[in-house]
């Protein structure tokens, strides 16, 4: 029977420490054989604890059928609508449009129903690859890639490079309801500026900024207004508590 | 009530015409009680409303008996076999036949999360670890009177299986080969919130313990085992109950913590206390039927003696357990779930706004919450082979601690739990009641890792 010398409440057998102040517990008329037997590796015999030592998991939520199901309606539509295009309206390769949106379909529901613990940069970068794929396809129907290459690609690439950049910030950078808006206007205002570009160069080959000049100096000021106020403890907590929901 | 589906003239005609008590039939769902509604609308994936309850015997338990006890008691609480599902505009209990649920060994985490479409759909989950029997239970099905009823009959029938026949139902223990009650499954608080005014409440903003948080599902448990006879003696010098003292003792346990945190603005310090409202209102449902209290103390006017807080902690009780006040505070809550504009609101808009004023306002009233059961009866005959009982609150919605009480014969035990990883609330409870002379016994969960083997 042990007891904490500084709660002075008594301890069950197998403690070596209070759980209440974390006092190691030492008989000192065991001292040394404890020293002892410590360092040389040895079991002081066998001490039941109170609680059991295996630590549990949660039992996980099963989507299995889910995305059964799901994948397999939507590898059926791409099949039947590759069949009827295939045999019955032949004229032009439209199924391709259908298969490009269902496999962009599955590709987007990864995360959500087939494989929960992807991460959310594979996913994004996922999700970027089926659009410019799907866009791809597009230029079967279209009669020509130029647009793809020219606009559809590099745009894809912006939108999925953008979206990776705000989740790494919003992950790895201090959280809250500020910064994500700071985030949020700073990836507006360089979505706006990339889209003009690569529009303007895509349609007239000159690279200018018009429209978008002002979206961006509308983001910059609110930007700057945000970074001032989280560098502000006093304003921000002004803010915070106006603004508190 | 639309859930009404229960096929009663059947019922009826089958049913003895001497037997006076409704019996029902197999109803097809069930609404969600008052307090039930809430509980759901707070699932997170680290957090589920999910109490614990546990009788250690004097026998190493049988795994394959338990499971036999179990799949006979289980039919007998058809709201505690059952699932939660979602409506366009209240959440639901329909009945669960999927197999299950199994009795597991126990784990060092108890309380985890209760995902509702995992574990066969099940939100009872029952334990064994060497002597000990443990239920838990999502708070949506019941409180912990109707969840000790279930593991009280569960203990019953194990028992009567080893060949412990003399073993007489009442009480808690419920005959398993009955039909059960219309009133078992009622929501009580229907029938008694009728008052003619719904009193309104204004709580102020409580001391919250800030602390360190534990990692995904660890629940930090300590229990304190102590002899009631000495926990009463020590009541009794500070002319209070053994719940006013405890809650006293909690109180102090917290004002001493914010003392020691050394906060600028002080806060009032309140304790989230149920209340078993069977006490005040006869009914015998098993579903929830309690309502909160916050007795408190207010730093801002004054430092207080611990005899203050006693005094403090005795008048409120006094004032605010009685019938006539517990009616009002039913009235008010029942009234939002009454109104006919809100009964409309689609499901999703309900869960956001519930959450946002649980976690804005309920879970700020208070600084921890206490429960104390009280002193457990158990039906002549059974008394020999149970040894203790434990009771944890679960896992706290922020971070604090949680404090649950229950006795039996002389052992009283008081369970907390937390996550997180400072035991300072925990200390100064224990501490002030070796100071008052109670000899206390700790167990623990905590730092386990390093004691396992050696």
């Amino acid at each position: 029977m042990s007891y904490c010398v500084n709660c002075g409440v008594e301890l069950d057998k197998s403690s070596r420490e209070c759980p209440l102040c974390n006092t190691p517990v030492l008989n000192p008329k065991e001292l040394n054989s404890q020293v002892w037997q410590g360092m040389a590796g040895l079991n002081t015999g066998e001490v039941r604890t109170p609680f059991p030592e295996e630590k549990g998991q949660v039992e996980t939520v099963k989507r299995k059928d889910l995305g059964i199901l799901l994948s397999i309606v939507i590898l059926a539509t791409v099949i039947t609508c590759g069949g009827l295009n295939f045999l019955v309206f032949a004229d032009s390769a439209w199924s391709l449009a259908v298969i490009g949106a269902c496999v962009l379909l599955w590709v987007l529901m990864i995360p959500v129903v087939i494989y929960t613990k992807l991460s959310a940069y594979l996913a994004l970068l996922l999700d970027g690859g089926a659009a410019a794929v799907y866009l791809y396809m597009l230029t079967f129907l279209t009669g020509g890639s130029r647009w793809f290459w020219g606009l559809g690609f590099p745009i894809a690439v912006l939108v999925t490079a953008l979206a990776e950049a705000m989740t790494l910030c919003i992950r790895m950078l201090p959280r809250s309801f500020l910064t994500v808006a700071l985030y949020l206007f700073t990836a507006v205002g360089l979505l706006c500026v990339g889209l003009e570009l690569m529009i303007g160069y895509y349609l007239e080959e000159r690279i200018a900024l018009r429209w978008s000049a002002v979206v961006l100096t509308v983001c910059v000021i609110l930007d700057i207004a945000l970074i001032t106020m989280l560098s502000r403890r006093r304003l921000r907590n002004e803010v915070r508590r106006r603004l508190h929901f | 009530m639309a859930n009404e589906r229960t096929d009663k003239g059947r019922s009826a005609g089958k049913g003895s015409s001497a037997e006076k008590k409704k019996k029902v039939q197999r109803r097809d769902w069930y609404q969600l009680d008052l307090s039930a509604i809430v509980y759901p609308t707070l699932q997170r994936r680290d957090f589920s409303s999910v109490y614990r309850l546990s009788v250690v015997l004097k026998e190493e338990i049988r795994p394959e008996i338990l499971q036999l006890a179990l799949d006979r008691t289980l039919p007998r609480f058809p709201t505690y076999k059952a699932a939660i599902r979602k409506g366009l505009f209240w959440r639901y209990l329909e009945p669960n036949d999927r197999p299950g649920p199994f009795v597991q060994e126990d784990v060092r985490n108890p309380c985890q999360p209760m995902y509702f479409k995992a574990n066969n759909r099940y939100l009872v989950r029952v334990y064994y670890f060497r002597n000990r029997i443990a239920l838990e239970a999502h708070h949506s099905l019941g409180d912990g009177t109707g969840g000790m009823c279930v593991l009280l009959t569960l203990t019953a029938t194990y028992l009567r299986l080893l060949g412990h026949e003399e073993i007489q139902n009442g009480g808690f223990v419920l005959n398993i080969a009955d039909t059960p009650e219309e009133e078992e499954l009622e929501d009580a608080y229907m029938r008694y919130a009728n008052a003619k005014v719904c009193p309104p409440r204004l709580e102020e903003k409580a001391y919250r313990v800030r602390g360190t948080a534990e990692e995904f599902y660890t629940l930090n448990i300590i229990d304190g085992i102590m002899s009631v006879s000495e926990v009463m003696a020590a009541a009794k010098r500070y002319n209070a109950t053994i719940t006013e003292y405890l809650n006293a003792v909690l109180l102090h346990a917290l004002l001493t913590k914010q003392q020691e945190d050394r906060q600028v603005h002080l806060r009032p310090v309140k304790i989230a206390m149920p209340v078993n409202l069977r006490r005040f209102f006869p009914s015998v449902t098993l579903r929830n039927f309690i309502t909160m209290i916050y007795p408190g103390v207010d730093p801002r006017l004054g430092e207080y003696s611990f005899e203050e807080i006693v005094l403090q902690v005795h008048n409120y009780m006094r004032y605010h357990l009685n019938e006539k006040l517990l009616r009002g505070d039913i009235t008010t809550n029942a009234a939002t779930q009454r109104n006919p504009f809100i009964r409309v609101v689609p499901l999703f808009i309900k869960d956001f706004v519930v959450r946002l004023f649980y976690t804005k306002v309920q879970d700020r009233n208070s600084s921890a919450g206490l429960t104390n059961m009280g002193a457990m009866k158990v039906p002549q005959g059974m008394e020999p082979y149970i040894e203790r009982f434990d009771i944890y609150m679960g896992q706290p919605f922020s971070r604090r601690t949680n404090c649950a009480i229950i006795s039996f014969g002389d052992t009283l035990t008081v369970n907390f739990a937390s996550s997180i990883i400072e035991a300072d609330v925990e200390r100064y409870f224990f501490r002030k009641l070796v100071r008052d002379g109670i000899h206390v016994k700790i167990e623990s969960n905590r730092s386990q890792d390093e004691a396992g083997t050696s």
